[in-house]
């Protein structure tokens, strides 16, 4: 191989390759074992049949099963986020490859990027699976009221999203073993926080006073805000649900999003230099 | 001849202080992994890393593949600095380790090594070219669409090797490359080491192993390190010249009437007899001060009437210069 | 705890949004709820022993090659998650009774009922729970979705948290083939100082005795087939060599 073809200068050309590269596996991986189809796409659809079922059973209107759905349908990022993303690292570690990715020229981001994307890319299937399935099942109407927005405001809330998962992938190297149990703990938390089956505005309606807090301090999970807009977007006739107008919200995830891929950047050149200092980058089980 | 590597009075040590990445429940204890190493290795050079485990070779290696930072003392990587310049190096270098287990197990095995390839920016189309000449070479070839998690132990180090080899880095350490092999593949391997230096001059190999043969064959110049110390660097006929002993010769003879009367020979310092009653001969093994004597001992044999059916002189070897150096051999 | 307090505020944003529901149906919804520990728990419980071994810790095989069954094995780390989720049943029905005044009691005469029901309640959860486990042996990790997903069947046919009558048709009679349908409903019995207006003419037509008696021989029959089951996925993953495979990616 000619010298000069291997040997990249260009850093932008080098960490896209590397994202692309770090992206594929994630892309290619899941659909490569098909029992993801079964396990990610049907099952999960139970879970967001029962909160449907129980709106039913206590005689809410019809668009809640709609909120219930979207909620449903962006579950399958959350866990992503938390189980592929924020674990991620250490599981590299585990694995054996984090030292090689550490030993590699490319940016840390571009690893993270590409592991970020590659998973929203195969989890955009499950949500997708998820969504249509459980709208032609319980016929929900959606009325697209403001395409662009609602798009701007899906990216936006990914984005946001798995920056946190990037700044938690560098945590979670922190606390070795641990890292199953800070899932484990974080799942159904923020599936009551984030408001996934309920608008989060019921904090409010509900707790008063001390619940806009509440709403006010999950607002910085980005799914919060990022569902509360889409189901204004989706869902008119129950506005009233609103907890802010869609277009506040979307201003305050670009923000969310900004601060969190910065502070992933950050906490990844800290981890990283610490953990060379201490010299646990790269030791299994520790 | 430019350095490919070189150290100054490198120190690693781990523990001692803060405690922010260590488990909660560990004990805290201060290893010197590393101890004022100063080395250094020319370009072109196949060098060799000796020592037991906890020897400090591991470390030496992640400090250079900018995986570890040195506690204090400094080295330099293809020029660059370790702790100051990583990514210069970064481009430069690769590591294969033994018993590695890299990559995802859905993969198969090239697209495995695609990825990693990817991270050092190598255009696809170059990449997948070069993948599939050194699969061939490595005689993977059959398995290049197997998925990772099938491949065998050796399959799967080859892979590694391959990934390893890809990125055409200057420098490459090799952590021992060849832990756990069958004798095909380690010998497949060592192979490929040797004619990878032998056509690019200009490449430099670090490389660790556990195996005197492996160093022995391989290596321009050894190391051997033991408790973060290097204890002695040089070529492997110098190292097995310090060795300084008396010449050990085994002689296999038709019966002989009188073992015993070696005894007299000017510079016999010792010799052990052992009669063969299955096949009526004598073997003697002698401790000579130096080959003077072997003369006087063959005209003994035949003047006794017999015949000397075969005689060995035995080479002073690597692993006994390692027990010399280290006082153990290795484990 | 999160599951419930989710199903808390559903309860009261349909209450806000104008539907039916009168507190009783809050006790329903939480004390199902709270008892679905036991199975969420025993179902995330094996995968989590069977993927964690396998991918996490990669110590499956030391462990599978041990003298000792693996069934047993994982029927002994079942018993634990069980303990585990006991204490946070009893937390949650505390909460649920001190801190939000749901109208959650205990009908003292049916002790010696509800102590007999919830054994063998316990007993098919981790049963079916193994089987599930052993499928794990099977397939790719995939995230939490496959304990996620398969406790979804229970939640939504067995009438844990709403009515089965809310289900279609088929669902219905889906629902009526599951022993831990009976289960809740046992569990309800005790614990419910009254019934709601939605619940199920059908289960609350049924005796405390005929519950017990459907509990018992459903324990039998999901016995024998979680071992069947598992003796068969494990003779599969043997075949198959993915006792001990790593599937990330």
């Amino acid at each position: 191989m000619n010298r000069e073809d291997a040997r990249v200068s260009n850093p932008l050309v080098l960490n896209f390759r590397a994202f692309i590269g770090r992206a594929y596996p994630r892309v290619i991986g899941a659909h490569r074992e098909l029992s993801w189809i079964f396990f990610n796409t049907l099952l999960p659809l139970l879970s967001v049949a029962a909160y449907v079922f129980v709106y039913a059973a206590l005689g809410a209107p019809a668009a809640f099963a709609g909120f219930v759905i979207l909620g449903g349908t962006m579950v399958a990022f959350w866990m992503n986020v938390l189980w592929s993303m924020a674990a991620q690292l250490y599981w590299e570690k585990e694995i054996g490859n984090l030292q090689l990715y550490m030993m590699a020229p490319m940016s840390r981001m571009a690893l993270l990027g590409g592991m970020a994307v590659g998973g929203m890319v195969m989890t955009s299937t499950r949500a997708a699976a998820t969504l249509i399935l459980g709208v032609l099942i319980f016929q929900i109407v959606l009325v697209v009221v403001n395409p662009l927005l609602l798009a701007g405001i899906f990216l936006v809330t990914l984005v946001a999203l798995y920056g946190m998962g990037m700044l938690f992938a560098s945590v979670y190297l922190l606390y070795g073993r641990e890292a199953w149990n800070i899932s484990n703990l974080l799942q159904e938390p923020v599936f009551l926080g984030a408001g996934f089956y309920f608008p989060v505005q019921s904090f409010q309606r509900i707790l008063g006073g001390p619940g806009r807090w509440i709403a006010i301090g999950v607002s910085l999970i980005p799914m919060t805000l990022g569902l509360d807009a889409m189901r204004q977007l989706l869902f008119p006739e129950l506005l009233e649900w609103a907890f802010l107008p869609a277009d506040i919200e979307l201003y305050i995830l670009i923000v969310l999003a900004v601060v969190f891929v910065f502070l992933a950047r950050r906490a990844l050149a800290y981890i990283e230099r610490l953990a060379k200092q201490e010299g646990r980058l790269t030791q299994r089980h520790l | 001849m430019k350095d490919a590597i070189r150290t100054k009075e490198l120190t690693r040590v781990f523990g001692g202080k803060k405690r922010r990445l260590r488990p909660r429940d560990a004990p805290e204890k201060r290893v010197i992994a590393l101890d004022r190493v100063d080395t250094q290795v020319a370009e072109g050079e196949l060098f060799g890393l000796l020592g037991p485990n906890g020897a400090g070779k591991t470390t030496l290696i992640k400090i250079l593949a900018t995986l570890l930072l040195p506690t204090s003392g400094s080295a330099t990587v293809a020029g660059y600095d370790v702790a100051k310049d990583p990514y210069p190096i970064r481009q430069r270098i690769n590591m294969v380790s033994g018993g590695e287990t890299s990559g995802y197990g859905l993969l198969t095995t090239r697209e495995n090594i695609w990825m990693f390839s990817q991270f050092y920016g190598i255009p696809s189309k170059v990449a997948k070219a070069e993948i599939d000449r050194l699969l061939k070479e490595f005689e993977l070839w059959e398995r290049r669409d197997a998925k990772v998690r099938t491949l065998s132990t050796g399959e799967r180090q080859k892979m590694n090797m391959v990934r390893g080899f890809v990125t055409d880095p200057d420098i490459i350490f090799l952590d021992e490359p060849t832990l756990g092999l069958d004798v095909s593949a380690a010998r497949a391997i060592r192979q490929f080491i040797r004619g990878w230096i032998q056509e690019n001059h200009a490449k430099t190999v670090l490389l660790t192993t556990h195996y005197m043969m492996e160093a022995d064959e391989l290596c321009d110049r050894i190391a051997i390190i033991d408790n973060g110390r290097i204890l002695a660097c040089d070529t492997p006929e110098r190292l097995k010249g310090m060795v300084k002993r008396e010449v050990t010769v085994k002689l296999e003879t038709d019966r002989l009437k009188d073992p015993k009367a070696f005894d007299v020979i000017e510079g016999v310092q010792n010799y052990v007899v052992k009669e063969e009653a299955q096949t009526n001969r004598t073997s003697l093994t002698f401790i000579l001060e130096d080959d003077a004597p072997i003369g006087d001992i063959m005209s003994e044999v035949l003047n006794q009437g017999s015949k000397v059916q075969s005689m060995e002189k035995i080479d002073p070897t690597l692993e006994e210069v390692f027990i010399s150096l280290v006082g153990k051999g290795l484990d | 705890m999160a599951g419930t307090l989710i199903l808390v505020f559903i309860y009261y944003v349909a209450a806000a949004a104008g539907g039916a529901a009168p507190p009783e149906m809050l006790a329903y919804i939480f004390v199902g709820s709270a008892f679905y520990m036991f199975v969420f728990q025993a179902f995330f419980g094996m995968f989590e022993v069977i993927q964690g071994d396998r991918e996490w810790f990669q110590t499956i095989r030391y462990i599978y090659i041990s003298p000792i069954s693996y069934y047993a094995y994982i029927i002994g780390r079942g018993f634990t998650q069980m303990v585990v989720a006991g204490i946070g049943v009893l937390v949650v029905l505390a909460i649920g009774r001190g801190l939000l005044g749901i109208p959650i009691g205990f009908n003292l005469a049916l002790l010696p009922f509800f102590l007999a029901v919830l054994v063998l309640g316990l007993f098919i959860t981790i049963a079916i729970g193994v089987a599930i486990g052993g499928i794990t042996f099977l397939t790719a990790r995939h995230g939490g979705g496959m304990s996620e997903g398969i406790a979804g069947v229970f939640y939504v046919f067995t009438g844990v948290i709403f009515p089965l009558s809310v289900l279609p048709v088929w669902g219905q009679v889906f629902g009526q083939w599951i022993p831990l349908t009976y289960w809740f409903e046992a569990l309800r019995r005790v614990l419910l100082e009254r019934s709601p207006p939605q619940a199920d003419a059908f289960l609350m037509a049924i005796p405390e005795s005929t519950l017990l008696l459907i509990l018992a021989l459903s324990l039998i029959v999901v016995s024998l087939l979680s071992l069947a089951v598992f003796r068969y996925v494990e003779h599969l993953a043997r075949k198959k060599g993915k006792i001990d495979m790593t599937t990330a990616y």
